[in-house]
């Protein structure tokens, strides 16, 4: 699934280790969650929306053949 | 367990446990084939000596399950489960392949308590590749 998140931080002006602080996880994790390799859960899309102060849909992107079986 | 960053709090206790774990083992191997080559345990006490080396064992899997449940990073609880993953389904295979192997050929038996550090390699060995896939 395709994000913003490398776009919202940098308009933060934030690094991946300032973001992984923020979330509470690894900067391991953020940058697996950027390159799009690993989709979060619920609960930590949530923790993403809530950090850069906006929706979920507004930083994950469906993309065609994402959810399909 | 991804490389070269520094221990989060449930890393450093399974770190911990494992590395006790592991210190009980060598212990308690020395203690069961000291007793087991010098002595004649019977009954009981031959029973408790005979276990006692996989107590620890037992115990690092214990340790796996309470790293699962107090890691917060579910990126790195998702890395670590995909390369437990790994181990049990090499483990599976080559003990199943070297089962017929052993049941119709005359190959050396591999025992049992051989099955444990064979699951660890195969999950040592898979770390690197999950983490270059997620680089």
């Amino acid at each position: 699934m395709k994000n913003r998140l490398r776009v919202l931080r940098a308009e933060r002006e934030w690094s991946q280790a300032d973001l992984a602080e923020r979330l509470g996880v690894s900067r391991q994790s953020v940058n697996a969650l950027e390159t799009g390799k690993y989709d979060p859960s619920l609960p930590l899309a949530f923790k993403l929306a809530r950090v850069f102060a906006t929706t979920i849909e507004s930083i994950f992107l469906e993309e065609p053949g994402d959810g399909e079986a | 367990m991804i490389c070269c960053t520094p221990m989060n709090l449930a890393t450093r206790r399974y770190t911990l446990r494992t590395m006790a774990a592991m210190f009980f083992y060598v212990i308690f191997i020395y203690v069961a084939v000291r007793a087991f080559r010098h002595g004649h345990p019977e009954g009981i006490s031959a029973y408790v000596l005979a276990l006692l080396p996989a107590l620890p064992v037992v115990g690092v899997l214990v340790g796996v399950g309470l790293y699962l449940a107090e890691e917060r990073d579910e990126f790195l609880r998702s890395v670590f489960v995909q390369s437990m993953v790994w181990g049990i389904g090499v483990t599976l295979a080559v003990t199943t392949v070297w089962g017929f192997l052993e049941l119709f050929l005359s190959v050396p038996h591999l025992d049992l308590y051989l099955i444990f550090p064979l699951f660890w390699l195969a999950v040592g060995i898979s770390s690197p590749f999950l983490r270059l896939r997620y680089r």
